[in-house]
């Protein structure tokens, strides 16, 4: 006879504010199993974990229930307790009492106390069929795969491969380095993003543990935490990097001219090209959308002056395949688009720019020589209007969050102005100045002080053009007046965006994304760098907009959580698996056709006794299967049971209500 | 649409080519014009083979059984039986290249009044999709029928809906006829028959017929091909169709028109995920 404990938590208020806890704890005492049953402030405490060791001893207890929170929350710990004191540790059943009842039920106590009180009994009722399972070791391959070779990327690649771990890092430009390679100088300390960043990209592409594969993206990925397969598309670049020498006759000669990305399209490169000098791997590649040689067979100049004959018209994709342990997403972001914004004029006025294009201009190597100019024209401009939050905390048009770097990096080009153009006056249009960070309040007040920028609080309402100057009309809100700025230029602070591809990558990994399509971490405080599947971690931008310094430390703690993960030779896995009863397999194959991990595969077993004759049954592959429980669902004949949730398990629970 | 004539010349030139081993058709009773399924093993049996509008039954059901399984099988099949003998197919029961299929451009059958029945008067396949040889023109036009039962039915509230199932499965005797003559039931043991089944086990009480006949209902549905065999087999003349017919038309309506079975490798709306299928339910 069973004999089961149950153990009721308060939460503190959260679940008996709502909840009569004493009440459940009466109303289990009824349940003819229940030989114990207990209430506690927190029961996963230690003291309130105790109370559960020192019943399960004193009353002989054969399962325990704990009715508190979310098992996502807490069933590790007290499976561990239950192992702490001898038993079985899967004999434990938790009773989602605070997300399942006190904190949607808030208006009513009563049912909230009856609804606990009926999930307390399904749990009882379900833990009297629990059996004792055991956890079981799969081999870990300890290498990783790393999505985007930006900061984010670079740096969890070099901390893992530093720990002698083998790192795959896919990149899908023909270089890495990312929009960070793209800045000019960098908040708050204004060193040059080049020279803090380019010694990174070197050693990513000289570490012997780093597989650097550019131009290249993500098709498939297959298998669980520890046994990932991937499966790389490596797009044709139609150089043979072995035997290139990166010399630049070919891009030199090359006659097709097209908008260059690294510049945002200020100027032109051509149709075989490195994205900019500093590339990693310094080769080029050939964009078959615009070379003639591709698109209409006419050309081929770069293979006549390419001296090591690397020019490859025929290369076609490649498709690569790694076994992989873990995976780290960085995929960075993408600059929000502002043509929402029409009153501004974008699109209309050649002189409004947004600020990676002005942080191109203003770049040492980009395609104005460090100054800025004025599209129109190519004038140097004296008056800069800077516009924060486009796009940004703009429900109507944009996005509702703050993207945070705006406040810093438009700081910052104010003083890139100010070293630029001497004469020049900066005016920035701004909502607030969020300047949290260290050295950053200190970074905001010097540069006030030092360019003379004038801050204008408040929205810019519209922008027109008069003779070659814009206008720029806003609400000053401290004065509480409509002002008029005659601009040369107008720099607007886009929001940052997830990347657009996300959501696809997203179901590719089987991972989840918010409605921004930026990539959930599995607890926005306790879990930051995790997703909700196993051995899948998030770095940088993919996640939510954050500065260089953040990014940073999000991919260093990426690169501890895999070290973490490949400390052991085996991983323990949980032994809520599927298997199957071939008695009752009609190999209809299903189960094969629904199961996400690819864990079935098909047997042959006798038809019946002593046959010789043979027939197919489904076979789960236990180190593959993660229970989620998919072919319990499809099967017609109950042939498959999952261990943890059997039919037995699930039938009391619906009887016992 | 009488077929005799060829299917007899179609399988004793198989008989004669060694090409099967037994030929499943039809042939009469023996008392009156009505027919019954026949597996006719040697070419002299031939002759006893019949096909026309009283050919009602869906013969895919026996190739399941031991005369038939790893056997070199000849086989009727009207639009119907085709589509459920492509489920078969497409979960592994069957190897179509033991197979020679007779396919028919059927034209509809009748029931024992002489009247055509009336899933032929909704038929949307009538011309079998899975053949090696097709007898007839298949160029039938067809639209999607939601016939009077399936109106009535909607018109009623859920609670009526119930009375009226409860009312109906009074009658049933959980004889499994039904199960027996699909052939889509062809599980090695079916859910309702297991010990830990205690939902649809114990006495012949309406709710283990009610729950037994609905679990059933819904391991077709996306699958059930309205050939009727279950009408035809069961004792208690139970309205069967109406659970298939509403699967089958809620599913028509949500599921991009999927019609089962009339693809091959196509196991069915509720076996497949789609980026189109409804999700408006999901909060």
């Amino acid at each position: 006879m069973a004999r089961v404990g149950v153990f009721v938590c308060f939460c503190g208020a959260n679940i008996a504010d709502y909840v009569d806890v004493p009440q459940v704890v009466e109303e289990a005492k009824r349940i003819r199993e229940v030989k114990f049953a207990i209430d506690y402030k927190y029961m996963c405490s230690d003291p309130g974990q105790q109370q559960i060791r020192d019943a399960i001893a004193q009353h002989r207890l054969t399962s325990i229930v704990v009715a508190a929170c979310s098992p996502r929350m807490h069933e590790k710990t007290f499976r561990k307790a239950l192992s702490d004191a001898g038993m079985n540790p899967y004999l434990l059943e938790v009773a989602n009492i605070r997300e399942h009842s006190s904190w949607v039920h808030q208006k009513d106590k009563k049912a909230a106390t009856e609804k606990a009180s009926d999930l307390v009994r399904m749990a009882v009722a379900k833990s009297i069929a629990n059996e004792q399972l055991h956890e079981i070791s799969v081999p870990v391959t300890k290498r990783a795969l790393v999505i985007g070779g930006g900061i984010a990327g670079i740096q969890a690649a070099l901390d893992i491969a530093d720990a002698r771990i083998p790192v795959v890092l896919v990149e899908k430009s023909p270089s890495i380095g990312g929009k960070m390679a793209q800045l000019d100088e960098t908040f708050p300390t204004l060193d040059c993003a080049q020279c803090i960043l380019t010694p990174k990209m070197v050693d990513v592409a000289s570490h012997p543990y780093i597989e650097l594969i550019p131009y290249s993206e993500v098709l498939e990925l297959q298998g669980f935490v520890g046994n990932y397969k991937v499966k790389i598309k490596k797009k044709a670049s139609y150089v043979n990097f072995k035997t290139c020498t990166g010399c630049g006759a070919c891009w030199q000669k090359c006659p097709v001219k097209v908008d260059n990305e690294y510049n945002m399209g200020i100027d032109k490169r051509k149709a075989i090209y490195t994205p900019f000098p500093q590339a990693v791997p310094n080769k080029p590649v050939i964009d078959a959308e615009h070379c003639t040689m591709l698109t209409k067979g006419k050309c081929g100049i770069c293979a006549k002056v390419c001296e090591k004959g690397s020019i490859d018209y025929q290369m076609q994709d490649e498709i690569i395949e790694r076994e992989i342990g873990a995976v780290v997403v960085a995929t960075g972001y993408d600059m929000w688009d502002p043509k929402p914004y029409e009153e501004y004029g974008v699109g209309r006025f050649k002189d409004i720019i947004t600020s990676l294009e002005f942080e191109r201009m203003v770049s040492a190597n980009g395609p104005t020589n460090g100054l800025p100019l004025r599209p129109s024209d190519g004038k140097v401009p004296k008056n800069v209007v800077f516009i924060k939050c486009v796009g940004s905390r703009d429900e109507a048009k944009g996005i509702s969050y703050c993207s945070k770097i705006c406040c810093m990096y438009t700081t910052k080009h104010t003083i890139l102005l100010h070293h630029k153009v001497h004469d020049s006056h900066a005016y920035v249009f701004y909502m607030d100045i969020r300047a949290a960070g260290k050295g950053y309040e200190e970074f905001v007040e010097k540069a006030q002080v030092d360019t003379g920028t004038t801050y204008l609080r408040g929205r810019v309402s519209k922008i027109y053009k008069k003779g070659d100057k814009l206008m720029v009309r806003g609400e000053d809100a401290q004065i509480g007046q409509v002002v008029e700025v005659e601009a040369d230029l107008v720099v607007l602070a886009t929001a940052v965006s997830a990347p657009k591809d996300n959501p696809d990558l997203a179901r590719l990994l089987g991972i989840s994304y918010d409605k921004y399509g930026y990539l959930s971490e599995a607890h926005p405080k306790l879990r930051p760098v995790e997703t909700a599947k196993a051995g899948i971690f998030l770095a940088g931008c993919t996640q939510a907009p954050k500065d260089i310094p953040e990014t940073v430390s999000q991919a260093s703690a990426c690169a501890a959580k895999v070290c973490g993960l490949f400390a052991g030779d085996t991983m323990k896995k949980d032994p809520m698996i599927s298997t199957v009863n071939t008695e009752y397999c009609s190999g209809c194959q299903n189960c094969v056709k629904v199961c996400p991990y690819g864990a079935i595969v098909t047997d042959e077993v006798p038809f019946g006794h002593g046959s010789k004759e043979l027939r197919t049954v489904a076979k789960i592959n236990e180190g593959v299967c993660q229970g989620c429980g998919s072919c319990v669902a499809i099967c017609r004949s109950t042939a498959i049971n999952l261990a943890g949730f059997t039919d037995p398990q699930i039938i009391n629970e619906i009887v016992s209500i | 649409m009488d077929y005799t004539k060829q299917i007899q010349e179609i399988a004793t030139r198989l008989f004669a080519e060694d090409k099967i081993d037994v030929f499943v058709g039809y042939r009469l009773t023996g008392f009156d014009d009505n027919q019954v399924p026949a597996l006719i093993r040697e070419s002299k049996d031939v002759p006893l083979l019949v096909f026309n509008q009283k050919s009602v039954f869906n013969l895919s059901n026996y190739l399941k059984n031991d005369h038939t399984r790893n056997k070199r099988v000849g086989l009727v099949v009207k639009g119907c039986d085709s589509r459920s003998l492509n489920l078969l197919l497409t979960e592994s029961q069957v190897k179509r290249e033991k197979l020679y299929v007779v396919g028919i451009a059927c034209e509809g059958v009748v029931d024992d009044a002489g009247q055509k029945m009336q899933n032929c008067l909704e038929c949307m396949v009538p011309a079998a999709v899975v053949y090696d040889e097709l007898l007839g023109e298949a160029n039938m036009e067809r639209r999607f029928i939601i016939n009077a039962d399936i109106q009535d039915m909607a018109a009623k509230e859920l609670v009526q809906r119930r009375e009226y199932f409860e009312e109906v499965f009074e009658n049933c005797i959980r004889c499994n006829a039904c199960r027996h003559s699909c052939p889509l039931c062809y599980c090695a043991k079916c859910c309702i028959d297991q010990e830990t089944a205690t939902l649809y086990n114990g006495a012949n009480t309406t709710s283990s017929a009610f729950h037994a006949l609905m679990t059933w209902s819904l391991h077709l549905a996306g699958r059930c091909v309205d050939c009727r065999n279950c009408e035809k087999a069961c004792p208690s003349h139970l309205p069967l169709h109406l659970f298939h017919k509403w699967n089958e038309r809620v599913i028509y309506e949500n599921f991009q028109e999927h019609l089962a079975g009339v693809h091959e490798g196509d196991r069915g709306a509720f076996y497949k995920y789609s980026m189109q299928d409804p999700d408006d339910f999901i909060m």
